[in-house]
This record gives C-alpha cells, sequence and structure tokens, in this order.
C-alpha cells in the first residue's frame, strides 16, 4: 500500500515536472534563435513571428509602426546562439551566450516571445527588458 | 459480495468519496486555471494537460502531505501524551509502549496473532512501528512531491513576471513553500487537538470516535 502510494506521487512528481521539457526547451531555444536570426538578416516581418500577439501589438502601440519596422528599431542582439533554455510549466525563458534574456510563453502556435533583450537588475527583481508585453 | 460490501463499506465510502472530489478538484481546477490564464491573455489548457500540470500536482500534493503528517504524529504522539476524559486519549496510566504481555508480542502472541508478532528481532520492531513507517513514508513522499511541483508552479509565475528560475534546494527556503505547507499543518492541528477536547464533552451515539453518551466525562479511554 505504502508502496505503491510513494510510486504514484512521484509519478504525478515526474508527470507534473519533467517529462517533455527537454524536447519543449528545444523548441523554444529554437524561436530564439529564428528571432534572433531574422534580425540579423533584416527581416522584421519573420522576426514578428516569433512574437506573441500581445507583445507585438503592445510594440505597435507603442512605436506607432507596424510591427515589422518597429522591431528592427529597437536594441536587441542580432544573431547569437542560445546557451542556457528552462522551461517551466507553459513559460520559459532563453538566454544568448551573448548575456541577453528571452521570455516566453506557450500556446496553441508553440512558442512565442513575450519579452526580448532582457538583463538582469537586482537580485530578486524582474529583469529589465527592450522589448516587453 | 453484499456481506463484503457491508463489511467494508467504511473504506469503500471513503475512497468513493475520495475519488468524487479529487475529480471534483480536477474540473474546479481546471475551469480556475483557464480563467486566470485568459485574465492574463494567455491560451487555455485542456484538462489533460491540467491534470499533468505543476498546478493541479501541487494543489493535490500539499493536502495530501498535510493529513498524511496529521495522522502519523497523531499515531505516534497518542503512544506517550494523554488527555483526561477523551476517547482518542489511553487511559492514563498507561502511558508508553506498553509491556510485550499488553501488546500481545513474542510469548505473549495468540494464535492467531500476525505471523511477525510472534517472532524475535528485526522483524517485529518493523512489525511494531509499521503502521508509522508508511505512514511517515507516504508523508515525507507527497511533501517531497509539493516542493517539486511547487518549484516548477512557483518559477512559472517567475518567468511571467520577467524574473529568472530558482532551484529546487533555493524554493525550500522560499516563503511560497512554508505558506503552503503551514496553512495545512495548522488546519490539521486545530482538527485534532480539538476533537480530542470536545469527546471528553460531547457525544456521538453510536461512534467509536465517541465515549458511550452515558459515560462520564473523567472517563478516558472508553470508545463507544
Amino acid at each position: 500500500m505504502g508502496a505503491r502510494f510513494l510510486v504514484f506521487a512521484c509519478l504525478i512528481a515526474l508527470a507534473a515536472t519533467g517529462c517533455g521539457t527537454g524536447e519543449r526547451g528545444d523548441d523554444a531555444a529554437a524561436v530564439t534563435a529564428r528571432f534572433h536570426a531574422a534580425l540579423e538578416a533584416g527581416d522584421g516581418q519573420a522576426a514578428c513571428q516569433e512574437l506573441s500577439e500581445d507583445t507585438a501589438s503592445k510594440l505597435e502601440q507603442q512605436e506607432k509602426k507596424p510591427c515589422e519596422k518597429a522591431i528592427l528599431g529597437l536594441e536587441l542582439p542580432k544573431g547569437g546562439s542560445v546557451a542556457v533554455q528552462r522551461v517551466q510549466m507553459l513559460s520559459a525563458y532563453t538566454s544568448l551566450a551573448e548575456g541577453s534574456t528571452d521570455f516566453l510563453n506557450e500556446g496553441p502556435e508553440g512558442w512565442k516571445i513575450s519579452s526580448a533583450g532582457c538583463k538582469p537588475t537586482a537580485p530578486g527583481r524582474p529583469y529589465d527588458c527592450e522589448l516587453e508585453g | 459480495m453484499r456481506r463484503f460490501l457491508k463489511t467494508n463499506s467504511l473504506s469503500i465510502v471513503f475512497l468513493v468519496l475520495f475519488l468524487a472530489a479529487l475529480s471534483g478538484q480536477a474540473v474546479a481546477g481546471h475551469a480556475d486555471f483557464n480563467e486566470e490564464q485568459v485574465r492574463h491573455g494567455d491560451p487555455e489548457i485542456t484538462l489533460s494537460r491540467y491534470l499533468v500540470s505543476s498546478d493541479f500536482g501541487t494543489a493535490v500534493m500539499e493536502n495530501w502531505q498535510s493529513e498524511y503528517l496529521q495522522f502519523t504524529l497523531f499515531i505516534l504522539l497518542t503512544v506517550w501524551l494523554l488527555q483526561r476524559g477523551s476517547p482518542e486519549s489511553k487511559e492514563l496510566d498507561k502511558s508508553g509502549r506498553e509491556s510485550d504481555e499488553q501488546q500481545k508480542v513474542g510469548p505473549h502472541a495468540q494464535q492467531n496473532s500476525p505471523r511477525w508478532a510472534k517472532v524475535a528481532g528485526i522483524r517485529r520492531t518493523l512489525y511494531e512501528n509499521s503502521l508509522v513507517i508508511v505512514m511517515t513514508s507516504i508523508w515525507l513522499a507527497t511533501w517531497f512531491a509539493q516542493s517539486v511541483t511547487g518549484v516548477t508552479q512557483y518559477n512559472s509565475e517567475r518567468l511571467d513576471h520577467q524574473m529568472d528560475a530558482v532551484s529546487w534546494w533555493h524554493y525550500l527556503g522560499r516563503p511560497d513553500f512554508w505558506e503552503k505547507t503551514l496553512q495545512n499543518w495548522q488546519s490539521e492541528f486545530l482538527a485534532v487537538g480539538s476533537m480530542a477536547i470536545f469527546a471528553v464533552y460531547l457525544r456521538q451515539r453510536g461512534s467509536p470516535e465517541s465515549k458511550p453518551v452515558g459515560a462520564p466525562h473523567t472517563a478516558t479511554g472508553i470508545e463507544g
């Protein structure tokens, strides 16, 4: 009885945290890589495709320009490789080897970037992001 | 079959109630989770995805661990601690692990005693404490599961607010973990402590958790 409960509890813990996070992390990292590669290529449209709807819409309102033009005017890393990726439920962050961090959310269309070009401020405080949703 | 149901009705009814309540929690928790997603402009998730989420895992595990802790402590502490007038307490002169004769072990075991109660050594020591060993194991396993699911849920919220994730070890020192833990513990301790006192003065006719209705308030260790 006890052993069954232990196994059940451990299965729940694993299911809730571990299952599939590796593959989903790779997917999130691929979105980040495509986003920064698009910025390097000057392809604003491709970069905007990787953004969440809210983030793209907020950017357009702030800059009063279409997303594909506004995104190229921000000081975001152009190119770069993902060094750290971490998935937690429907959220993820990816850090470039060059030091900038992006935050992503998972929806029906896969991972989308909600904040980009983020740098840590102080311990326990939110990152300061160049692009924020 | 009818006889089996009648003579096991207590555990069967509680199993059914447990499954019904857990299903209800899953449905209500899923709806609540999706309401929150909509409020944040995030996509809704399916029920099957919610059932393996840390949100559901934490909600279930934090309650399980506190229940098992409650009964583990109750079983263990009532070996030594007494409450005058309570049917939850042993008689006032019986505090402690009691003699082999009182516990019917070793040479004092009866013919129909469990096999491990008749033998000496590690097997009897294990069997003498088997209830607390299993209950403690379940408590620790579910508390660990709460911490693992809790750190994922905690980190998910941090990421949503552009903060980095913390390690499991770091999470064990965070207020979130202890608030979830202690809010459950306090209610369990209150319920057990108050029941031990209420049962001194109040009665429920026919219940083994109560003294017989006519038993005096000072009678300790008598079950109805």
